[in-house]
């Protein structure tokens, strides 16, 4: 990245300078500056005059001119003699566009800083080289400043410099080499301080102990990280430094890292101990009653108890703690009640069993049955109702689970139920049904083969009592007729929808959502699909997935807020090929800044493959995440690190410099520099630049961990913890990874490789010189491209990372980079031709054929059916794939069969082309790979030739609710009558083809030759 | 179904259930950084057993600069908040109320006179919130937001500057019971 310190003007000049010239610098005239500035310089001979000329060359647009200051750092640096500060600064304002390319700071302007700092430590201007540091991130200077600092100002009242010294010596440590040296430094210097603080009976500010919460969570850090686990359990239990008692002085966060750290190690029984006395601490009033009562430390509390030394004696007393809680209830805001009313919860389901249920009574009235309805008792008519209590739903046995479904729930709203509480039960009922469904305690197995065949169902559903797959298919069916008649209630009855907007969440959603996910599950959506040379429609069946998404967006137009239910449909529209509606579904989230990170792969991952004309808007489709990393990376330094060594956050700055880490190397950040790079491509624009010379890219390479945080907390979630999570059944395969990017990010270099055309003005005068180094570039660029590309690929956990297709783009790729690499490199005279021609060559064309016959013959005539059609729609990525494969090997052909007929060209002599076999070879497939290319735009023509067919919302319609006066079953009833029939579905449909003929009306732009 | 804590960085990855409401206002990573270096301890979160955000409050200390020092609308130290959300299913939890009362500690911790913050003057919901909470009006910002909420009419909305006096301002001077009779400029706030 670019060196910015001087985004804002160059550096102030030494108030001795006169003011012709000040105003002359001030004003940018630089032609006056450097001419006055060479006078004062012959006339006071104060080199600070050379550098103000040398500094303002640097602004003037000649190339020596620019660089001449380059030498003048570069003699500062070899000098060893201590640099005038106001001269460097000059020069670090004159070398602002080098830094980071042809200079590297820490080896000129850090040391240069450090040099000078050690000379002047107490001038106020040692601070401000420390900040120069830490903003070009050069952590070696920073780290020696420091120390200069820390060692000026012992033991005075400001206790930063002592804590920037450890707190960079820390990061040097996690980053450096010389690792060791340093972390035993940061150990030693942070024991000094806590064994200062634990024998100090009060500490003053000008003690070098650790004094506030920030500075002992950096020595826990620092000890959790370069330490013992002896030497944390031990400082943990300390009277001063200790969880417990810094908790006692409010000071949370210490305690809230360490259970996290003690948990790694499975330290049950100080879990225990810390769990207790900490909420003990609220009881007997040393710290406020509820400081600690965070769920998450009651179930650790309780985790711990199961897991201690004397689990029976450790849950007698987590009860016993409870107690005391519950009897402060009363006390408590809404947000503790509840937490103490789960923390109750959590007990009752991690007590043996021989413990709440002595007597081994009939179970199916359990305790944990009889806790879950007190729970609800209290909290049926809230939003969080359904996430509080459905993972304990979830374990309930089938008996237990049964008897609550039956017996408890409906009876808790009381005797005389308002007709709100009813509906508010039967939502919450149908959602924790969908949720057994897919739990296994439902079904039982059953022998699936009966008399030698298989029956296909290999489950006893102890709900329904059929034979059944998971999840029970009758069950799911009962469930979407039983939501669907509670949701016709709702809607036709007035006083129902009256009362709507005074509940907590609208039941219509949670009906629908029951609805939408249960058809969902029967239409045979399940994870992993599409299969490659698979229409995702030949394992789905369309009518229902369609009716699943016809009903979603019915109610998503009933509640338009509900962002989970938006965020389904945008994965379900995206699902079957219609992106610009899923992009009108997208636009209202309002994603920006800060949440795109994490928020946009749900949208924009694969974007160029499902719906390239998207690219064609008129605002670029990527831009506000071009524009997010661009100002969130633009410097070398992690945003606002200044700010936190200033005011004393050694935490922060820890974090935030590993969030700076994550941020530069994110998968989200390789999704938006290929997406936008393969749209340009498919629509033969021109790229500016190679990724690798990408702004962004600086910090991708080839071993780096690209860091993937996609956010699905805001999906609706009714499934249990038994399955997979609902959006691995609707993404359009596996999420965003380090493999899958790195993959993406190889793809593109191997294209930049292929496409690379020199300036037009590059005319080498020693052509045979410049045509070796060409050469030699190019095969050692294939030669890395190669070996990393085969060996992602033989990763045993890459393949379940990728969708087939991209599997199958990829693995062409790593076949077509050893052919090239092979086919530049193999001497024209050899006799032999190696066997990697071969076995390359028979494997590319073999894919290009299956690729032409699976994907393309078939459908480039007029699909005989609308499901057929629908079938060709929804599988473009599929059929984006053909493409890929087949433009790599025209591509790489041409580049081989360029690369030949240059050398030809250039060497007369005959001996400088490539093998006549190899040249043959590349022939045959820069021909299959045309064909196929063909192929593919004659495909494109004949969707588009099928979407401008008429009577297409009849066609749709027809799918999804069956044809007009035809008998239909009774789901599809049942949905129609949601969406009040065709008349009702008629928009929806329109909106669906039209993102359909938009797709294609985009493919149809993309360039095929 | 909460847990309290102070925010950390990775914490902006999970946002969703917050920002995605209409009514949240996503910042530049810069301004949330901003807020976790230098007040580390007055940006507090509220998260779920997911570890999903369902709310958060950020907050600072600070005082006007000094060059307003002998100003009638120079602000002394004290902690303001700068924003404070719930997500819609983690609402009537008191979760507001409690992320609030954690940053007037972290002010007490810090030796500030009195919490602020700004409200429009149409957010009948918030203010009354505000005042159950011991808040109350100290001056009216005239015209200070560039929009209105509820009149699409206007292109400006007053604003509330409500404070709560904290442990150090004994006395109770920095808050006065007729301040919605004192109106000020947008100009006069820093």
């Amino acid at each position: 990245m670019a060196y910015n310190r001087y985004r804002y003007g160059p550096p102030a000049l030494k108030s001795s300078v006169d003011v012709q010239l000040q105003s002359a610098f001030s004003d940018g005239n630089w032609s006056a500056v450097i001419r006055l500035a060479a006078k004062r310089f012959a006339t006071f001979k104060d080199p600070y005059y050379e550098a103000i000329r040398v500094s303002t060359e640097a602004q003037l647009q000649g190339t020596a001119e620019k660089c001449a200051v380059l030498v003048h750092v570069d003699e500062l640096v070899r000098s060893k003699k201590t640099p005038d500060i106001n001269t460097l600064d000059l020069y670090e304002w004159a070398c602002q566009d080098f830094i980071g390319y042809e200079i590297d700071f820490a080896e000129t302007f850090g040391p240069l800083r450090a040099r000078w700092v050690k000379a002047n430590a107490s001038s106020p201007m040692a601070s401000s080289c420390l900040q120069g540091c830490l903003e070009q991130w050069d952590l070696v200077s920073a780290q020696q400043i420091a120390a200069t600092l820390d060692k000026t100002y012992a033991n005075t009242t400001d206790r930063r410099y002592m804590f920037w010294n450890i707190t960079l010596t820390f990061l040097l440590s996690c980053t450096e080499a010389s690792r060791k040296v340093y972390s035993l430094l940061t150990v030693r210097q942070l024991q000094k301080a806590a064994d200062i603080t634990e024998n100090s009976e009060k500490l003053e500010k000008t003690d070098r102990g650790l004094l506030t919460e920030e500075e002992v969570c950096l020595y826990y850090r620092v000890l959790l990280s370069h330490g013992t686990k002896e030497e944390f359990l031990a400082r943990l239990r300390s009277p001063k430094l200790g969880a417990i008692s810094q908790l006692k002085q409010g000071h949370k966060l210490l305690f809230c890292e360490c259970l996290d750290a003690l948990e790694t190690w499975g330290e049950w029984d100080t879990i225990y101990e810390l769990c207790r006395d900490a909420l003990k601490l609220g009881l007997d009033g040393s710290t406020t009653p509820f400081f600690v009562c965070d769920l998450r430390i009651w179930k650790r509390f309780i985790a711990a108890a199961t897991e201690a030394t004397n689990a029976d004696a450790a849950l007698d007393e987590v009860q016993e703690v409870l107690k005391q809680f519950i009897e402060l209830k009363d006390k408590a805001t809404p947000m503790y009640k509840k937490n103490i009313s789960l923390a109750l919860l959590e007990t009752t389901f991690r007590l043996p069993s021989t413990t709440i249920n002595p007597d081994h009574e009939d179970t199916a009235m359990s305790p944990k049955v009889v806790q879950i309805g007190l729970f609800l008792d209290q909290y049926y008519e809230r939003f969080a109702a359904f996430d509080d209590v459905k993972g304990y739903v979830a374990e309930l046995g089938y008996e237990e689970a049964k008897t609550f479904l039956e017996d408890v729930l409906p009876k808790i709203p009381g005797e005389n139920p308002t007709k709100a509480q009813q509906i508010i039960i039967k939502a919450l009922e149908c959602r924790l049904r969908y949720t057994l469904t897919t739990c296994p305690q439902t079904l039982s197995p059953h022998p699936t083969v009966v008399e030698g065949t298989d029956q296909g169902k290999p489950f006893h559903c102890r709900v329904c009592s059929n034979l059944a797959k998971s999840p029970c298919e009758g069950c799911l069916r009962k469930l979407i007729i039983d939501a669907a008649d509670a949701h016709r209630q709702i809607t036709s009855d007035k006083e129902l929808l009256a009362a709507i907007p005074r509940l907590d969440r609208d039941p219509r959603l949670d009906l629908a959502l029951v609805m939408g996910n249960s058809l969902l599950k029967l239409s045979g959506l399940r994870p992993g699909l599409p299969n490659f040379g698979q229409s995702l429609w030949q394992d789905v069946q369309p009518g229902i997935l369609l009716q699943a998404v016809l009903l979603l967006d019915t109610q998503l137009k009933v509640t338009p807020k509900d962002n989970g239910l938006r965020l389904l449909l945008v994965k379900l529209y995206l699902l079957f090929g219609c992106a610009s509606y899923a992009h009108q579904l997208w636009a209202p989230l309002d994603v920006k800044r800060t949440i795109q990170d994490a928020l946009s792969p749900l949208f924009f991952d694969r974007i160029s493959s499902i719906s390239p004309g998207l690219f064609q808007g008129t605002r670029p489709l990527m831009e506000p995440l071009r524009a997010y990393y661009t100002q969130s990376l633009r410097d070398p330094s992690p945003v606002r690190i200044w700010d936190a060594f200033s005011s004393g956050s050694y935490t922060s700055i820890l974090d935030m410099a590993e969030y700076d880490k994550k941020l530069r190397t994110s998968c989200t950040l390789v999704m938006t520099l290929v997406e936008e790079r393969r749209a340009t491509r498919l629509f033969g624009g021109k790229l500016d630049a190679d990724i690798d010379d990408h702004i962004l890219a600086t910090d991708i390479v080839e071993d780096t961990t690209l860091v993937h945080k996609t956010d699905y907390g805001s999906f609706p979630s009714l499934e249990s913890a038994n399955g997979p999570p609902i959006q691995e059944f609707i993404r359009l395969g596996p999420g965003p990874s380090n493999e899958r990017s790195h993959l993406a990010f190889l793809a593109e270099q191997y294209l930049d490789l292929l496409t690379y055309t020199p300036p037009k003005d590059y005319k080498p005068s020693k052509a045979a010189e410049a045509a070796a180094r060409d050469k030699a570039y190019a095969l050692e660029t294939l030669t890395r491209i190669n070996t990393s590309l085969t060996d992602l690929l033989h990763k045993p956990s890459t393949p379940k990372l990728l969708t087939p297709a991209e599997t199958n783009y990829y693995t062409a790729l790593s076949l077509l980079s050893a052919l090239v690499l092979t086919a530049i490199s193999l001497p024209k005279s050899e006799t032999s031709i190696p066997k990697i021609v071969s076995q390359t060559t028979q494997p590319l064309k073999t894919t290009l054929t299956t690729l032409r016959t699976g994907l393309l013959s078939p459908k480039s005539t007029v699909p005989a059916t609308t499901q057929q059609a629908i079938s060709s729609l929804c599988d473009m990525p599929s059929f984006a794939s053909v493409r890929d494969v087949a433009f790599a090997v025209k591509l790489s052909a041409a580049f081989v069969l360029s690369h030949h007929e240059k050398e030809t060209a250039r060497d007369k002599s005959g001996k400088s082309g490539l093998h006549k076999e190899v040249v043959a070879e590349m022939k045959a497939l820069e021909s299959a790979a045309a064909k196929t290319l063909g192929e593919a735009k004659g495909h494109v023509g004949v969707l588009k030739g099928v979407m401008n067919e008429s009577g297409w919302l009849d066609k749709l319609l027809d799918v999804v609710l069956g044809e007009e006066d035809r008998e239909v079953g009774e789901l599809t009833e049942k949905v129609s009558e949601i969406v009040e029939g065709r008349g009702g579905a008629e928009e929806w449909a329109g909106k669906v083809v039209d993102g359909w003929r938009e797709g294609v009306k985009g493919w149809g732009m993309v360039k095929f030759e | 179904m909460a847990n309290f804590r102070r925010f950390r960085p990775d914490d902006l990855n999970k946002l969703s259930k917050c920002n995605l409401d209409p009514l949240t206002e996503t910042y530049e990573l810069s301004f949330y950084l901003q807020y976790y270096a230098k007040w580390p301890s007055l940006f507090q979160v509220a998260e779920d057993e997911n570890g999903n955000i369902i709310g958060y409050i950020m907050g600072k200390l600070e005082s006007s600069p000094d060059v307003y020092k002998f100003s009638e609308h120079y602000l002394p130290w004290h902690a303001h908040i700068t924003a404070v959300t719930v997500a819609p299913e983690a609402r009537r939890l008191g979760i507001g109320k409690l992320l609030t009362e954690q940053l007037e500690a972290a002010g007490d911790a810090g030796n500030a006179w009195f919490v602020d913050l700004f409200v429009r003057k149409t957010n009948y919901k918030a203010i009354k919130f505000y005042e159950s909470m011991g808040y109350s009006i100290f001056r009216v910002v005239k015209e200070y937001y560039g929009d209105h909420s509820t009149d699409p009419t206007q292109d400006s909305e007053d604003a509330y500057d409500m404070r709560k006096p904290l442990k150090r301002d004994v006395k109770k001077e920095h808050i006065r019971a007729d301040g919605e009779k004192h109106e000020i400029d947008p100009t006069d706030v820093w």
